[in-house]
């Protein structure tokens, strides 16, 4: 086999390897940008914020809109910070940050999850 | 030769980064209508259509198992628990579903040494009531006292639960007996849907009715399924899992804990698993995990369990075939069964 060829060959795989590393490393880059928090009422997707914005939201929900928890998502962990709810379940939850992590607020059927979707 | 190696190396790249992830892919969906808790459907389909639409069939189950086993509602034309309690002794005709739960209730009150008894359904509800009430009124909540706590305990002997498997009835020998299967029914309704759900060719999905943890068949994506026992101390939000856990087809997992349904009096809690002994909430653990197929003895054992010492449990694992169990001390020391430990991925 003629020396040029090989090289020519080994070339062209180098470029394919740094290629697709390249489109893995977006690939995984794009999936930690596109992290975020979805709330969910009565099954229902209602609000899908980013995780890198800092906020602070009432969200309302039932009958008249009487029932109130308040979402904070700070410096990448996101946590009710008060609710009228009776139990406070929520509000003593811990604070989420990893995909899949959720917090439940039973009374107001309420459900705030990371993901990634 | 050379272009075929270099195609090799092609294909393998392509499809060792996206090859293997078939087409399917995980979606998830959370109810609030059954139990009185969330439950949480996974599943990994093709698209959101055949997931929304074989939710709706497993939904479609759960409100039937809920009404069934409901203690506080009655439903039109529905035989259900809260109408054998209001039944004043006399025989009730119901589905085979409700006999079969308190067959297999009653069998479980003799493997746990009685921790588990459906017939404490009159002692259960004074703490139930007391309970609402003090999240209610948090400034007025109070702990029921013991003398009234006994009085309504002469009434939950089970043996006085009168099962007649060929007229399909139930009777209750002691009028005031209530009965409570709290303590086993969302195991037992979710290990009946994952058989229907099995059935039907509905797999590849995690059923997880509060807690209740019953892997319905393999993922899609080849994959083992991960589930991650919540750490009780649910304020370390450095550590939201205190274990997790690599599962096979059909596996479950019950975790029993004092953290979650609860109210305060004065600077106490009181939990809702009440210890038949004592009749107060049960003080041993943080919480007890337990991990074998059958989704209904897990859900049994987890709530026995939590009501006896370390070694009064162990002693009933030893006798029961791949039972798997984890217990967490109010400390959040963590003691294993016997092969549990295999199960833990990091």
């Amino acid at each position: 086999m003629p020396k040029s060829k090989l090289k020519n060959d080994l070339i062209l795989i180098g470029v394919i390897l740094s290629l697709t590393l390249i489109i893995f490393a977006i690939y995984k880059l794009n999936q930690k940008d596109g992290t975020k928090v979805k709330v969910i009422i009565d099954s229902k997707e209602k609000y899908c914020y980013n995780f890198n914005n800092d906020t602070e939201v009432v969200i309302q929900s039932g009958k008249n809109n009487q029932f109130e928890n308040v979402l904070v998502i700070e410096n990448g962990e996101a946590f009710i910070k008060s609710a009228n709810c009776p139990d406070k379940i929520c509000v003593a939850h811990r604070k989420i940050s990893k995909t899949g992590e959720t917090i439940v607020c039973l009374p107001h059927k309420l459900v705030v999850e990371i993901t990634n979707e | 030769m050379k272009k075929i190696i270099s195609l090799l190396i092609i294909l393998c790249l392509l499809f060792g980064f996206c090859g293997c992830k078939a087409n399917s892919q995980k979606f998830t969906e959370y109810s609030f209508d059954y139990f009185d808790t969330v439950t949480t459907i996974v599943g990994f389909e093709q698209s959101e259509e055949d997931f929304k639409q074989n939710c709706e069939q497993i939904k479609a189950w759960l409100s039937e198992y809920h009404q069934l086993y409901d203690i506080y509602t009655l439903y039109d034309g529905v035989n259900n628990l809260c109408r054998i309690n209001m039944s004043n002794g006399e025989a009730v005709t119901v589905e085979p579903e409700i006999t079969q739960l308190l067959e297999y209730s009653k069998e479980l009150y003799k493997t746990t040494n009685g921790k588990l008894n459906i017939a404490m359904g009159s002692v259960l509800s004074i703490w139930h009531d007391y309970r609402e009430y003090g999240l209610k009124n948090p400034e007025k909540a109070s702990v029921p006292n013991l003398q009234l706590l006994e009085k309504a305990n002469k009434h939950t002997d089970i043996s006085n639960i009168i099962i007649d498997k060929q007229k399909n009835t139930v009777k209750l020998d002691d009028s005031e007996i209530k009965l409570d299967v709290g303590g086993i029914a969302k195991g037992y309704a979710a290990e009946q849907i994952a058989k229907k759900m099995e059935y039907a060719g509905i797999t590849g999905y995690i059923l997880n009715i509060g807690g209740n943890v019953k892997i319905v068949g393999n993922r899609t994506d080849g994959e083992k399924w991960t589930v991650g026992i919540e750490n009780p101390h649910t304020q370390d939000s450095e550590n939201p899992y205190i274990e997790t856990l690599k599962l096979d087809n059909s596996m479950s997992l019950v975790t029993s804990g004092s953290y979650q349904r609860f109210y305060t009096v004065g600077d106490v809690n009181y939990h809702h698993i009440i210890n038949p002994d004592t009749l107060y909430p049960a003080k041993n653990f943080k919480s007890v995990s337990v991990l074998c197929e059958d989704s209904g003895l897990a859900d049994a054992l987890s709530t026995a369990l939590f009501c006896m010492t370390y070694e009064d449990g162990k002693k009933i694992i030893e006798t029961t075939d791949n039972v798997y169990v984890m217990w967490v001390l109010e400390n959040g020391e963590k003691l294993y069964s016997e092969g549990f430990k295999k199960f833990i991925t990091n």
